[in-house]
């Protein structure tokens, strides 16, 4: 019959959007986790302790690219019972309602947590987040081609304009103005926001061009001497070591700056225990040395710092600078208004 | 054929087929250089090349994450060419064959895809199955795929539809078919190889988009959301591109034997 | 019964049914979220009230438009020098290579298969300041020291999209061309026209839809273009689409952001408004 043979002929199609549909089917089972994760971290080394303790347990990315990203995908009710994000960003899961507290007695690791560390992942007392990897930022530079860097204003600096390389974000931005110019960070005017506008603005064609990953566009051109100086964290600066190119990692006068990555538990898990098992075996030597040897961005366990052997890593941490930390000043929290101010701004920026 | 109806410009010959070879060079030649790539043992893709391996096919093989990135790629590649095709056939048939009052109109709507950017589009669905609670999955960005391939099975088809003689479907009718055993034994029959092309325009497109499927993947990544993610650890771009390489191989020998076939039904 | 009618439906209805669903609802919500307060990521529990804040943010920043008008050049450079350069091969594949078309058609698309991050990422090492092309002029000692314009500028972002949009280019001139009855130009030489001749009136004109269409096909996506510039275009090279990325990814205001989509919407839908007085779009739909 003619109306069957042209249903005959859409059945391949229908068939294949049915198995599509099916496929994308994913029930909440027990023995599963969900995690909202960063590109890389996926990887099994990065929770190489939980896979060995828990062989079958059926772990899962989704993945976002940066913390407003992250934010986002939260609040639209992500499925994930476990995200991951840096500092500045804590108060606003709280805010939201989508985090649930830690139960810290439940975690085998948590002693070897620098006590600065566990700080950053409480909001009124209360334990939110764990912390796991972290790093600096600071200006890395090229020896042959720049003088000694003392200060993060090199960013500005006409004599390297087109060997320059800023990160492309906002509230970075607005950090290192707001230590040039000793301002409060977490009080920014607009008087003063409109200012670092205008200097960065001014900045723009010192770049080579912004760059917003690491390993893609930051370190291969730090490696083939086309970037002099950037705003970098430390992982290029190993990177570089590494290939023998003749690279500093600079100690400005305003101070480094740090930033730690945290996960969070989901206010909606069913897994709460698994998830926490999970976040505890981050902690763990092999996983949290695995992060360090592999990543080259610290991890929350003071052990695994403490017993890194390899010379370039511990040039890398300033490990044998036992005041480091003290010159190191962590993102703080800042308000929604404040960060959508600062985005917003980095896009006019961008745009001009 | 007398030489004098032979078309293209006759005594003053432009040598085409040079030209033809110098483009496709232009085109092949970054290639190339992602192939040498994926034999070295360079970590950062900047010259010179150093060292030869195979290592990096044998990792490749070895990564599941990887391989089922591209099985992902696959299924959804397949999944919106067929929609995309079967769809856009109804259109072209529609337009070409029929009067009716919604026919600029349908045509217009099945070409109005090409001018909504990726990102736009992506962001839009990614809206609408948040409003939905849908999760972000495989068939979103099948979906997405699907809007975004059928106007280009549409203009193919259309193009050919359009060449084809109708009076062979009034003859077909006169002898007492019914329209749809015409567009079933007369039409469709006729437009195979053309069908062919436009699926496989599709599944192209579809498999290489990643502007949509960023905004769309969840927990089962596409091959290009895969690499896109994995273009932070430059150690693992050598192994991406050895990956992405023997894709191309399998996709060239799969269009080869589909157009073989093709050919043969003519 | 299935009769002519009942066919019509079946062909018809079900692309209708699917664009309304996946394309026009997703449109019409994001024109819709454009008028809402910016609050960053939407949630649709809160209540819906109008404004045009975004819209009046947007004009206010000159930077903005400005970024439009730069992305519609370089698409408009970009549809233009691929369609130009697709046209050669296509009139190859359809008049020089009758039986073998096939066979050169799917060597056109191979590249294709590669991936488009990945032919992207390419095209930087050959435009960078080691790469390809800056060591073949330095050795050739046209130049002395590495060009900058190469990378991280417009100029790398309009050479690679050239460079990506041929092959698909050349598909809908080669369909065009291939339409062509020989009886055109067989009438044509019997009159006394010289093979250019019949190239410039009877070639060309006939193969015209077949060009507009390839220029529109790679003119309207560019103009929305994101990925590209953000991998070779550094700040120069910054184009409209990655303002709306930035609004729905960094910056996460989604109101902003859908409202700079919609600018973009109007004026692509202007554009081609414009481009259908030229061409006759009952031809294409015959």
């Amino acid at each position: 019959m003619p109306a069957r043979s042209n249903l005959v002929r859409r059945v391949p199609a229908i068939l294949a959007a049915a198995t599509l549909l099916l496929a994308s089917c994913t029930g909440a089972e027990p023995n599963e986790l969900l995690v909202l994760e960063w590109a890389g971290y996926e990887e099994p080394d990065f929770w190489t302790d939980f896979a060995t303790a828990n062989p079958d347990t059926n772990v899962e990315f989704e993945f976002g690219s940066n913390d407003a990203e992250i934010l986002s995908l939260m609040q639209a009710g992500s499925q994930s019972d476990i995200f991951h994000f840096y500092t500045g960003w804590q108060q606003f899961y709280v805010d939201e309602e989508l985090v649930r507290e830690i139960d810290v007695s439940k975690l085998t690791n948590w002693d070897a947590v620098p006590e600065e560390m566990k700080a950053l992942g409480q909001i009124d007392g209360k334990q939110y987040y764990i912390p796991w990897d972290w790093g600096f930022t600071s200006i890395l530079y090229n020896t042959e081609q720049v003088d000694d860097v003392t200060s993060w204003d090199v960013l500005f600096n006409e004599d390297y304009a087109g060997h320059i390389s800023m990160w492309d974000d906002g509230p970075g931005a607005v950090t290192v103005s707001a230590y040039i110019n000793g301002w409060d960070e977490t009080a920014i005017t607009e008087e003063q926001l409109t200012q670092i506008e205008q200097d960065w603005k001014d900045q723009k064609p010192l770049n080579l061009h912004y760059w917003d990953s690491e390993y893609d566009n930051l370190c291969p051109e730090v490696i083939s001497g086309d970037i002099w100086v950037a705003y970098a964290w430390q992982g290029c600066y190993a990177t570089a070591l590494a290939e023998g190119v003749p690279v500093a990692y600079a100690d400005p006068v305003e101070g480094r700056n740090s930033w730690v990555g945290l996960y969070g538990i989901s206010a909606e898990t069913d897994s709460y225990e698994l998830a926490l098992k999970f976040l505890d075996l981050k902690l763990a030597e092999l996983t949290c040395s695995n992060a360090v040897t592999i990543f080259y961005y610290g991890c929350a366990n003071s052990e695994v710092m403490a017993g890194i052997t390899d010379e370039i890593l511990i040039e890398a941490f300033s490990i044998d600078n036992p005041d480091i930390l003290e010159t190191t000043r962590f993102t703080p929290l800042v308000t929604a208004e404040q960060r959508d101010a600062w985005t917003a701004m980095w896009t006019r920026v961008k745009a001009e | 054929m007398s030489r004098r109806t032979s078309v293209g410009i006759g005594r003053t010959r432009v040598p085409l087929g040079p030209v033809y070879g110098l483009m496709l060079l232009f085109l092949y030649f970054p290639i190339a250089l992602l192939f040498l790539f994926s034999f070295s043992t360079n970590t950062v893709l900047t010259f010179p090349l150093r060292g030869f391996t195979v290592d990096r096919y044998r990792e490749g093989f070895g990564d599941a994450a990887l391989l089922e990135a591209a099985r992902n790629s696959v299924v959804v590649g397949i999944g919106a060419a067929s929609i995309a095709t079967a769809l856009g056939l109804g259109v072209s048939i529609a337009v070409s064959r029929f009067r009716f009052r919604g026919r600029l109109g349908l045509f217009a709507l099945a070409g109005l895809p090409l001018i909504v950017p990726f990102v736009v589009l992506g962001v839009s669905l990614f809206l609408l199955f948040n409003l939905a609670d849908l999760p972000r999955s495989l068939f979103a960005i099948a979906a997405g795929h699907t809007v975004i391939a059928l106007p280009f099975a549409t203009l193919i088809l259309l193009a050919r539809m359009g060449g084809l003689d109708p009076a062979l479907e009034d003859a077909a009718m006169d002898l007492g078919a019914t329209y749809p055993v015409t567009l079933r034994r007369v039409v469709l029959p006729v437009m195979v190889p053309t069908i062919l092309s436009a699926w496989l325009t599709c599944f192209i497109v579809s498999f290489d988009e990643v502007a949509i499927a960023l905004f769309l993947a969840g927990g089962d990544p596409t091959f290009p959301v895969f690499l896109y993610g994995q273009l932070r650890f430059a150690q693992r771009l050598p192994v991406l591109i050895a990956m992405a390489v023997t894709l191309t191989m399998l996709t060239v020998t799969l269009t080869l034997i589909a157009f073989r076939l093709g050919r043969r039904k003519e | 019964m299935l009769g002519r009618r009942g066919a019509l439906r079946f062909l018809a209805l079900p692309p209708y049914v699917w664009l309304a669903v996946f394309f026009l609802a997703p449109l019409l919500l994001i024109v819709a979220i454009s008028f809402r307060p910016e609050t960053g990521p939407i949630d649709f529990d809160d209540p819906w009230t109008f404004t045009i804040a975004q819209y009046q943010r947007i004009l206010e920043t000159p930077a903005y438009l400005r970024r439009l008008g730069m992305s519609v050049v370089v698409a408009l450079v970009v549809a233009t020098a691929a369609t130009v350069l697709a046209y050669p091969i296509a009139y190859f594949l359809a008049f020089r290579a009758r039986e073998r078309a096939v066979f050169f058609l799917v060597l056109l698309l191979i590249p294709f298969a590669v991936s488009y991050l990945l032919r992207v990422m390419a095209w930087r090492l050959m435009l960078g300041g080691e790469g390809a092309i800056n060591s073949l002029l330095e050795w050739l000692g046209v130049i002395s020291a590495p060009l900058d314009l190469l990378i991280y500028s417009p100029v790398a972002v309009v050479v690679t999209l050239i460079y990506v949009w041929i092959p698909f280019a050349a598909l809908p001139v080669y369909a065009a061309l291939q339409r062509i009855e020989r009886g055109h130009l067989e009438a044509a030489a019997d009159l006394g026209a010289g093979p250019w001749t019949r190239f410039a009136r009877v070639t060309v004109p006939l193969s015209l839809p077949g060009a507009v269409a390839a220029f529109f096909m790679v003119f309207i996506p560019t103009v929305g273009e994101y990925v590209t510039p953000s991998l070779v275009g550094g700040t120069e090279g910054y184009m409209y689409g990655n303002i709306i990325q930035d609004f729905f990814s960094q910056a996460a205001s989604w109101a902003t952001g859908a409202a700079l989509a919609v600018i973009m919407l109007l004026l692509t839908l202007a554009l081609v408004a414009v481009a259908l007085r030229l061409i006759d779009v009952r031809r294409l739909a015959s």
